[in-house]
């Protein structure tokens, strides 16, 4: 089993690609694709694995400087890299590589070196660079034909195949053939401008080892970090003096607050990095007079953190009053248990039956002023915003 | 799909050239950036969220007074000025100005411009 690096794709694919088995990034045109097959080799290596990456697009010195770029450093590693040079003699240049394909315009060049490594090297990691790039130069038929022994091959020994495509306008039975029978677990990564949330998105169109399970996640590709999962907007809601704005300082990276007399008066904006996560952070003003800026503000969530005072049940009823007026029901929301260190405090069973909330809503005990309770109210929400039922 | 963000780029390119105008930025009404031509991104967030509030509070409290929705919301600084627009109901626009250059013509392509952004995103 070899995890692929991208946060939340090993979960789905029950723990990475097992030995033998192939996978194809399916990469529509115009989407920042290539960094997947790349974030793979990068995690492939730091595990201590065996790795191959065929170069086709670029020169593999290159491309070797782009990992850095995302802040990856494979110089440890280069005894286990080994690098498949298809560029440089495509522009008649000399390569320094070990393994050069030296027409790459015909998959016979190809197929020496592959095949020939899939028998000599341990079991490994073999990534290419952009197999659409071979097909542009090979033929369709042929690139497949020969994708189709070198999977064959990789099976009986015990390599993992991994391939970035990008799908320009093939023929429709070379895309069928790629989306459908040619490999064991496909994964489409794609862009979309919907209303307004402008984005890229991964979800497993296809594999055979794992439940598929439809979902599609956002991301955003950061230099350096690499593929991060995004979640545009989060709300913090909560009645007055709850301890909204401490919260989303204490979780947040960084944050700003518009804060008049001790209160918020407009909101808080805080932006997360946690665990390959990448998320925005609005915290609403609690009191009622704000409330039409509540309204404006809630759009467009994809979860909410209901923060309520433990020492004050009274509030209760505004708490759900709040839930009312973000939109918030059906959302993936979190009640987040504060100021438990007060004398007083109710615990999380106690706030529940207070609240009368359903047994399927999480309730995480918080000190949010000493960032108790904080990462893992996170945790619990980025898990059922994500969760793959 | 990719097109509507080339569309969205051109619309703040075009608006960045405008004399005097530092940095501006696309939004949505609820808050969350769209596109931003800024020095850094992480700021772009912010001031996205910060001007759909303003413009939001604006429109509410002039509503509330029977004067209508607000052209525009227009802070200024020693150092500069801040304009938030209103683009169609989904979006708006933000330009960050220096404060030596007169407003007439920025607020013309800022107009301009928000039209334009209404049409793509309608």
């Amino acid at each position: 089993m070899v995890e692929t690096g991208i946060p939340k794709l090993d979960e789905f694919l029950n723990g990475g690609i097992p030995k033998g088995k192939s996978l194809i990034y399916y990469i529509q045109p115009g989407v920042e694709g290539e960094v997947f097959g790349m974030q793979t080799v990068y995690n492939a290596l730091k595990k201590g694995g065996n790795c191959v990456l065929v170069v086709s697009s670029t020169i593999p010195d290159i491309l070797k400087g782009q990992f850095k770029e995302f802040g990856w450093d494979i110089q440890p590693y280069v005894n286990r890299l080994f690098c498949v040079d298809a560029y440089n003699p495509l522009i008649g240049a000399p390569s320094n590589e070990k393994y050069i394909v030296s027409n790459p315009d015909n998959i016979e060049g190809f197929n020496k070196i592959i095949i020939g490594l899939i028998k000599e090297l341990p079991p490994s990691t073999i990534v290419f660079g952009s197999l659409s790039t071979i097909m542009d130069l090979c033929g369709e038929k042929e690139t497949i034909e020969a994708v189709r022994e070198w999977n064959k091959m990789a099976m009986l020994y015990d390599h993992i195949m991994v391939y970035n495509f990008t799908a320009w306008p093939y023929s429709e039975e070379t895309l069928k053939l790629i989306k459908g029978e040619l490999f064991n677990a496909v994964i489409s990564i794609g862009g979309i401008a919907e209303r307004v949330i402008f984005g890229q998105y991964f979800g497993i169109l296809k594999s055979d080892w794992a439940k598929e399970i439809k979902k599609s996640m956002l991301f955003r590709v950061l230099r350096p970090g690499g593929i991060k999962l995004y979640i545009p907007k989060i709300l913090v809601t909560g009645p007055f003096d709850s301890g909204k704005s401490t919260f989303v300082h204490a979780l947040s990276t960084r944050a700003i607050s518009v804060d008049r007399l001790g209160t918020t008066i407009a909101m808080d904006h805080g932006h997360v990095d946690y665990k390959g996560f990448s998320a925005d952070i609005f915290g609403t003003p609690g009191q009622e007079r704000f409330d039409p800026i509540i309204k404006l503000l809630s759009g467009e969530s994809m979860g909410v953190f209901l923060i309520v005072d433990s020492t004050n049940p009274t509030d209760f009823i505004r708490a759900k009053q709040m839930l009312e007026i973000t939109k918030s029901y059906g959302l993936p929301y979190v009640v987040v248990a504060n100021k438990q260190d007060l004398p007083g405090a109710l615990t999380p069973e106690e706030i529940r039956s207070q609240f009368n909330l359903p047994e399927d809503v999480p309730i995480v005990p918080a000190v949010a002023k000493d960032r108790k309770g904080v990462f893992e109210a996170f945790e619990v929400l980025i898990d059922k915003i994500t969760g793959g039922t | 799909m990719p097109d509507t963000i080339d569309m969205v780029d051109k619309i703040l390119t075009d608006l960045k050239k405008v004399g005097g105008v530092e940095a501006c930025a696309a939004a949505s009404r609820d808050g969350l950036l769209i596109r931003g031509i800024l020095q850094k991104e992480q700021l772009a967030e912010s001031i996205a969220a910060m001007s759909a509030t303003m413009l939001g509070a604006a429109e509410t409290a002039t509503i509330e007074f029977g004067k209508g929705i607000p052209q525009r919301v227009i802070v200024e600084t020693a150092n500069g000025r801040l304009i938030a627009a209103g683009a169609g109901p989904k979006a708006l626009l933000i330009v960050i100005v220096n404060s030596e250059t007169g407003l007439g013509l920025i607020l013309l392509e800022l107009e301009k411009a928000a039209t334009k952004l209404k049409e793509l995103l309608a």
